[in-house]
């Protein structure tokens, strides 16, 4: 190991986490070369592939590595939160009814491809502009660029850099959902927790809101397969030895890690402009049922699963460093000049979607993050129950039924996608939060209760 | 809904499939991952491994006793060693399932050596009313791949993130 490994964790929940191999995992990046600072696990890691999910690693730029796996195959996987001018007492009557219209209109993308038909040329278009490409085609509304990470687009983004595969893969697939994990929940304001930071991001209780959980679907999965087998080939040239064949990485200052950092751009770039696709077909349905006064605001949208160039104070000095974020989000404190002007005062806003019937959270970044996670904290709840585990003596008729009596409708493209997601498969999305809230990596501002969930 | 004659011989075929599954020397089994999924798959030989493997891959993603193995769809992977062939020839079905959107039933593989694998894969195009997506598999991961053989049986693990 080259540095430290730091978890963040109750001491409940690092009794968990103790029973995967989330910390290994952790520990195997703490031996990448040119990592700079401890390799860093957020209260919710879980073992995923080569990183854990919920790790965070920042490379030196001329001497550190460039990691597809600590990116992830859903790369820009990440969250937007859509404030509504509708309360609770409003959808509650009408909410079958809208998530019926939901469905209808967001597809997941399981077994149907998607509603935005794009050519080879767009989708080019797509892959440098990311959200502004689709806001420019009618999908959108201007302001939801400003309000995204990055203003929904990384520069930097090089389409010739993906494959045909991976283009083949995300073409029919925009403006999709996706299955496994990615959902999209109606849900409402239950407690305002920092009086401020809420009245910032335009929250108030009772107020219904709108959660999508979604990423850059086949095409950064295959950009991922494709520069995971690249970098395996061409590992020994650069003479590095790895314990995990998922960790394969090249040099960032390398021509194998340009290339992948370019496709990986233009893979977040198309994430952004699905999830941006997602919230306009979300639009529509709202207005199918409510009328063309119900208005959609973007709150903020989040990456979980990126890499970034960003510059931090790395023992008294500043430095830019590559920050590989695996299931963990950006959360800058109040001032940084990344943050919309809007929120600046108060910080940028965070989303820690919960597990389907328990709970989400808004939080906002704080200085913490700054001095000791590389401006990063956690992303979910974090697994507790293997897929196979939780479907097991369950059937998603009845598990529906218990869903619906305790007020949570829900609508699943999958035969296996309720089931495998159910409350009790994750940890307790509220002790997470309470872990980076006393750790000063971010501050709670609100709490969301699920009122209705599509699951892909 | 009065059953047709196609549709009670897929369901038929089903029904042998799951029993297929249940003996012990059922081609696949799957494997828990706290966040993923993945599965163990056997074969007598090299290429029945690899037939079973792909089999497993396109039973997690759908419910494979709906396809009709009418249309072959020619496959092909090349890689540096018999690890990273098996991870490039699943990926090779995915790609065809997930970016050509063909459903699978079966695999025939032609030749294969440790670097290089051709086969045929039968199925049909996939649709929406027929077939059922059971999961989205994003990607196949090299956490824990193992291939081993021992008296004449091959295994293999592979775990896939969904």
């Amino acid at each position: 190991m080259r540095t430290d490994v730091v978890v963040y964790a109750s001491q409940s929940l690092m009794d968990h986490i103790r029973t995967d191999l989330s910390v290994q995992q952790a520990m195997n990046v703490a031996m990448l070369p040119g990592i700079v600072g401890p390799s860093l696990a957020m209260p919710d890691i879980h073992q995923g592939y080569g990183f854990p999910i919920g790790g965070v690693a920042a490379m030196d730029m001329e001497e550190g590595v460039v990691s597809p796996g600590g990116v992830g195959f859903d790369i820009n996987c990440g969250v937007r939160l859509v404030r509504t001018t509708l309360q609770e007492s409003e959808v509650g009557p009408r909410l079958r009814e809208l998530i019926n219209q939901i469905f209808r209109d967001v597809p997941c993308g399981a077994g149907t491809t998607g509603r935005v038909a794009i050519n080879q040329k767009q989708l080019d278009r797509v892959l440098v502009q990311g959200a502004a490409w689709m806001v420019e085609n009618g999908y959108g509304e201007p302001r939801d660029v400003e309000f995204a990470e990055a203003g929904g687009a990384l520069p930097g983004a090089d389409p010739c850099a993906v494959s045909e595969r991976a283009r083949e893969r995300g073409r029919p697939q925009l403006g999709t959902l996706g299955s496994g994990n990615h959902f999209l929940e109606v849900q409402f304001v239950e407690q305002i927790h920092h009086p401020k930071a809420a009245q910032a991001f335009g929250l108030r209780e009772k107020q219904v809101v709108v959660l999508i959980h979604s990423g850059s679907r086949g095409l950064g999965h295959q950009v991922c397969t494709d520069y995971v087998a690249l970098m395996n080939q061409n590992m020994v040239r650069y003479g590095i030895r790895l314990p995990d064949r998922q960790l394969a990485c090249g040099p960032i200052a390398s021509e194998e890690g340009g290339s992948y950092l370019a496709a990986m751009r233009a893979a977040a770039n198309f994430a952004w402009a699905n999830r941006q696709g997602i919230l306009h077909f979300l639009r529509e349905a709202f207005q199918r049922i409510f009328g063309k006064e119900a208005h959609l605001d973007l709150i903020y949208d989040v990456c979980h699963n990126i890499a970034k160039q960003e510059r931090y104070e790395v023992e008294g000095h500043r430095r830019e460093v590559l920050v590989h974020r695996k299931g963990a989000t950006r959360a800058f404190p109040s001032g940084h000049r990344e943050i919309p002007a809007a929120y600046r005062s108060v910080g940028q806003p965070v989303f820690i979607p919960g597990s389907m019937g328990t709970a989400s959270w808004v939080l906002v970044g704080a200085p913490g993050a700054m001095q000791e996670t590389f401006g990063s904290v956690c992303h979910g709840a974090g697994r507790l129950m293997s897929r196979t585990a939780a479907k097991r003596g369950r059937d998603a008729k009845t598990e529906t039924r218990k869903l619906e009596e305790a007020g949570i409708l829900v609508r699943s493209e999958t035969r296996d996608g309720i089931l495998e997601e159910l409350p009790d498969a994750y940890k307790d999305v509220d002790e997470v939060i309470e872990v980076v809230h006393r750790a000063g990596l971010a501050h709670k501002v609100a709490r969301l209760r699920p009122m209705a969930v599509i699951k892909g | 809904m009065q059953a047709g004659p196609g549709r009670l011989r897929r369901r038929l075929i089903g029904t042998l499939f799951v029993i297929f599954e249940a003996v012990p020397n059922s081609p696949f089994e799957i494997l828990e991952h706290p966040a993923d999924i993945g599965f163990r798959a056997f074969g007598k030989t090299l290429a029945e491994l690899f037939e079973n493997a792909a089999v497993a891959l396109v039973s997690i993603a759908d419910e494979i006793e709906d396809v009709v193995p009418r249309e072959p769809y020619p496959l092909e992977a090349a890689a540096g060693d018999v690890e990273s062939l098996l991870v490039a020839w699943l990926s090779e079905v995915l790609y065809w399932f997930d970016g050509k959107r063909v459903a699978f039933r079966t695999f025939r593989v032609s030749e294969i050596g440790p670097k290089r694998i051709t086969a045929v894969g039968m199925g049909e195009p996939r649709d929406a009313e027929r077939h059922h997506p059971r999961l989205i598999i994003k990607a196949v991961t090299w956490h824990q791949l193992r291939i081993t053989e021992s008296h004449g049986q091959w295994i293999a693990e592979v775990y896939l993130d969904v």
